[in-house]
């Protein structure tokens, strides 16, 4: 199939063309021919995707290097039904936001588009390799790409959290290198197939139980797992928004995507790493989505919310990997391709208020918005999906999520996906209505000064070019639930080669999706009643609420120094689990 | 946290790593006896399956040409990050008069340094196109000669006065070679496709082994590499040199 | 010993953690950066290298002369390039960090200079 290296290698060449020829191109010719190519991308997915669902998993070799007896020496595509629908899904989502970014960055010659192809590029790569180092040299690319970016404002806060991003990445890939080779050692091979069977033939081997360790590490670093997420509030906060959408929208999760594949493909035989799985990842998962919520409700920048909303999201999804079933994978790739949607048009109302208000703080915004009723509506949608309603693509795979987490793990799971589900759900429409409504109690006038330095985005665009994107993807986001669940299932019994355990799992009830959407429109009326309520008794529930929330900010400090200590904390936590395996 | 707290926590994660680095230290195969059999296979397939003698340009450009691609980007995407962020306060022009650092004495170039580096530069830019061109029979290759080739140019710089050396490494020229040489190695790998084979598979004749010559296609991606790695290091030392230079007026965005 | 190789490079990502998390000054943080970049260096050429293997180059040496593996080379070459385009990323922040508040102190770079709602 001659489409395979084209999602990868067309945005390579066409991003060296606009760069050869920078400094000679008309001015909108660069966002033009961008997003045309990210398009093309998408439909080329889109196409494979149908190949796989009618013939199966292909495999394309490049350079010719089909395997031989002795070794695999070549590197391969594996395009199952799962990787080319993500593919298009990332294709889509670039489009989206180069639609978005169309007239942002003018002054630099192309450069940011030459950016945005290479992204995309590296997430299709990332997305369809089936060799360990080709994983980490399109991670690499992905990484260095995001740096550049985040960094684009030059204010001290887009400085420092550029900082802390690149040095918690930059360690993240080391790791994952550490990781390549130490299972290189062991299996003489990069193929993860070829890697898998090496594993399995040799049983329990600290080798590579220590390799997947540092590939799980480097990957929920990317994937911004407890307690590895710090880097991504202080990167989302600062990075441009038509780069905040890819970011919370797909590069996050694609981490979380590897670390299935890999573990599908190379460690399904691993009895350490199902484990380490079973007993660390779902409770680190838990406890990110918990965290993320609460961490969420406690911002005012409204990026910086929607952020921590992301790391609780992750959360979830890290507890659908967890699970190890069908459900569980299922409610993975559905929720990945659901949160990415939605995310991202929430993200571009953040830049909408930026650009046409001149503030990304809910405080200072404080009925701003009125005169921007399509983005209203966009933000208010997006926190109801976020908090559960029981409608669209996110709200099955979360169905899928809590059903495989409840039955690995019991209700207490479930309880805790559904908390941060609601905290997020919940400060969305609280900075909703505040911004666009005008609810709640009058900000103080000595409160409303920025936490952060100055922002503004260029206000060249017009808000329905803004919103057409912005539609889209919600638009795409409402695709009804059985569509998604029947596609989703599919991917995941073909995803990793063999089919996981358990039979063909179906669309579980909306019950907990409606609970769920009760008490997050509940909690976001509490937030902006509040000022109406009798004194007392707001006291009473801020007084109990207040102390944890006070001491997990405390942690995110903002430091670099920090940050590694709390990865170096979290590798020691692998290690102790394991000495219980 | 207060400064100890964060270093305790430090010694204590580092403490429950010990006893897993040491197992793993112990279950890996002893240092010179590696177990694999992807390298030994390499080297007994790849003179007479391509026809040249440097096995690590044969897994950069062949084996794993893909790889070497997504690097070759890698590097295009910091260079342009790095103009970017260099460029976005100071602006697109180019200025003549050096940064003035209040307490430290403007020194003038001494001649021996200006003849020295005219030697030099030349003959290091030569040696590092002998070191890429040759990448298919002698250690070295695209990346290694374009270093060379880019630190030749920096040799230039430091015998040169600024403003010369400025009219003599434009940086559309720079930009342009650098796009080109990556343009130039991902078409390299359509060329197969549009034979019909996968992509980037090697269907050039392959010459003679031990000829400068030989390779096939890898000589078409090892010179789309030079160019690019030397246009990518060139332009990183422009950039950076600029930032030496005073800014007219306020640099402000 | 059979077993140095592993623990120096060990021993160097430790080492450079530790510069990294007490570091007062940008660049001396890159510079440790490079040090932990450096401990897998160690570790994937001392996985390639073969006792009495000559260079993988078979210019001097016929075809089928013992060599050290050539892939993890390759892997290296990568990785060294990965380490220079990083850290011309992270010296070209430094310089636009000194250039705009003459602050090199990681201690003192935050993103947010304070929390909070309500």
């Amino acid at each position: 199939m001659q489409l395979v290296p084209l999602p990868v290698a067309l945005p390579l060449a066409v991003a060296a063309l606009l760069l050869a020829l920078a400094h000679v191109v008309p001015e909108r010719l660069p966002d033009i021919v961008a997003t045309l190519t990210a398009l093309a991308v998408a439909a080329i997915c889109g196409v494979l995707a149908v190949h796989a669902a009618l013939h199966g998993e292909l495999v394309y070799w490049f350079g010719g290097w089909t395997p031989r007896p002795e070794a695999v020496l070549g590197i391969a595509f594996g395009v199952d039904l799962a990787s080319a629908c993500i593919g298009s899904f990332i294709g889509l989502l670039f489009a989206a936001a180069l639609l978005f970014a169309w007239g942002y960055f003018d002054e630099v010659h192309a450069h940011f588009q030459v950016l945005m192809l290479l992204f995309l590029a590296a997430m299709e790569g990332f997305s369809l390799t089936r060799d360990l180092f080709n994983l980490f040299v399109w991670f690499e690319v992905m990484s260095v790409v995001a740096f550049a970016l985040t960094a684009y404002q030059l204010e001290m806060p887009s400085l420092a959290g550029a900082l802390n991003f690149t040095v918690t990445n930059s360690l993240a890939s080391f790791m994952m290198l550490g990781g390549i080779g130490l299972l290189y050692a062991r299996a003489g091979a990069l193929d993860f197939e070829a890697v898998g069977q090496a594993v399995t033939a040799h049983g329990s081997d600290a080798v590579a139980i220590g390799g997947f360790c540092l590939l799980c590490a480097a990957l929920m670093i990317k994937a911004a797992i407890l307690p590895f997420h710090f880097w991504l509030s202080d990167a989302h906060a600062v990075a441009p928004s038509p780069v905040c959408v890819i970011f919370s929208g797909a590069m996050v999760s694609v981490g979380l995507f590897a670390l299935a594949k890999v573990f599908l493909q190379i460690f399904g035989g691993s009895a350490e790493a199902h484990f380490l799985i079973r007993n660390l990842f779902l409770s680190l998962g838990a406890a990110t989505a918990v965290v993320g919520g609460l961490m969420a409700r406690a911002q005012r920048h409204l990026k910086r919310m929607l952020a921590f909303s992301t790391i609780a999201h992750l959360g979830i999804m890290l507890t659908g990997l967890a699970a190890m079933s069908s459900a569980g994978l299922t409610g993975l790739l559905v929720y990945f391709v659901g949160h990415g949607l939605v995310k991202g048009a929430l993200f571009m109302v953040a830049g909408i208020l930026l650009a046409l208000r001149g503030s990304v703080d809910e405080l200072e915004l404080y009925g701003e918005g009125s005169g921007l009723a399509p983005a209203g509506i966009a933000m208010a949608l997006g926190g109801l999906l976020l908090g559960g309603l029981p409608w669209g693509v996110m709200d099955a795979g979360s169905r899928f999520v809590s059903d495989a987490g409840a039955a690995v793990a019991g209700p207490g799971t479930e309880a805790a996906l559904m908390a941060g589900a609601v905290l997020t759900g919940a400060t969305v429409l609280r900075a909703a209505g505040t911004v666009f409504l005008g609810l709640g109690a009058e900000p103080d006038p000595e409160e409303v000064g920025s936490p952060s330095a100055e922002e503004q985005e260029k206000a060249n665009r017009p808000l329905w070019l803004m919103m057409i994107p912005c539609g889209l993807l919600l638009a795409l986001a409402l695709i009804p639930g059985d569509v998604a669940a029947k596609i989703g299932i599919d991917a995941a019994q073909t995803f990793g080669g063999a089919s996981p355990a358990g039979p063909r799992p179906a669309l579980p009830s909306a019950l907990l999706s409606w609970i769920s959407t009760a008490v997050t429109v509940g909690l976001a009326s509490y937030d902006l009643l509040r000022h109406r309520l009798p004194e007392a008794m707001a006291q009473a529930i801020s007084v109990v609420s207040r102390a944890p929330v006070h001491a997990l900010t405390k942690l995110h400090t903002g430091l670099v120094s920090d940050y590694v200590i709390w990865i170096a904390v979290g590798l020691g936590c692998f290690s102790v689990v394991l000495a219980f395996g | 946290m207060k400064q100890w707290l964060k270093l305790a926590l430090l010694a204590v994660a580092g403490c429950s790593l010990v006893w897993p680095v040491w197992r793993i230290a112990r279950a890996l195969p002893p240092f010179g006896e590696p177990t694999g059999n992807y390298g030994p296979e390499v080297n007994r397939l790849g003179p007479p399956l391509r026809h040249i003698s440097n096995m690590v340009s044969a897994v950069n450009f062949d084996f794993r040409g893909i790889d070497t691609l997504g690097e070759e980007f890698m590097l295009l995407a910091a260079v342009t990050g790095t103009v970017l962020l260099l460029r976005g306060i100071r602006g697109e022009d180019t200025s003549a008069a050096p940064d003035i650092i209040a307490g430290r004495a403007l020194a003038g170039r001494a001649e021996s340094t200006t003849v020295i580096c005219r030697l030099l530069g030349p003959l290091t830019v030569l040696f590092g196109l002998y070191m890429a061109a040759h990448a298919t029979v002698t250690p070295g290759g695209g990346f290694q000669g374009g270093v060379v080739i880019a630190s030749g140019f920096l040799l230039l710089y430091l015998g040169e006065d600024y403003s010369a050396w400025r009219e003599l490494i434009r940086s559309h020229i720079v930009a342009a070679l650098e796009g080109g040489g990556a343009l130039l190695f991902a078409l390299a790998g359509f060329l197969p496709l549009a034979e019909g084979h996968a992509y980037m598979e090697n269907t050039l004749p392959l010459g003679d082994f031990k000829d400068v010559f030989s390779g096939g296609l890898m000589l078409v991606e090892n010179v789309g590499v030079a160019f690019a790695v030397a246009a990518g290091f060139t332009m990183l030392f422009l950039e950076f040199m600029e930032e030496t230079r005073s800014l007219e007026g306020d640099g402000d965005k | 010993m059979s077993v140095l190789p592993w623990l120096v490079a060990a021993w160097l990502f430790g080492a450079g953690i530790y510069g990294i998390v007490s570091s007062r000054n940008f660049v001396h943080l890159i510079g440790c950066l490079s040090v932990c970049q450096s401990s897998t260096y160690l570790l994937l050429l001392g996985i390639g290298y073969r006792w009495g293997g000559v260079v993988p180059v078979f210019y001097d040496h016929p075809p089928g002369t013992k060599a050290v593996d050539p892939v993890v080379q390759a892997l290296v070459l990568t990785d060294i390039v990965v380490g220079a385009t990083v850290t011309a990323l992270l010296l070209a922040m430094a310089v636009q960090v000194d250039r705009k508040y003459r602050e090199l102190d990681p201690q003192k770079l935050r993103p947010m200079r304070h929390e909070g709602h309500q």
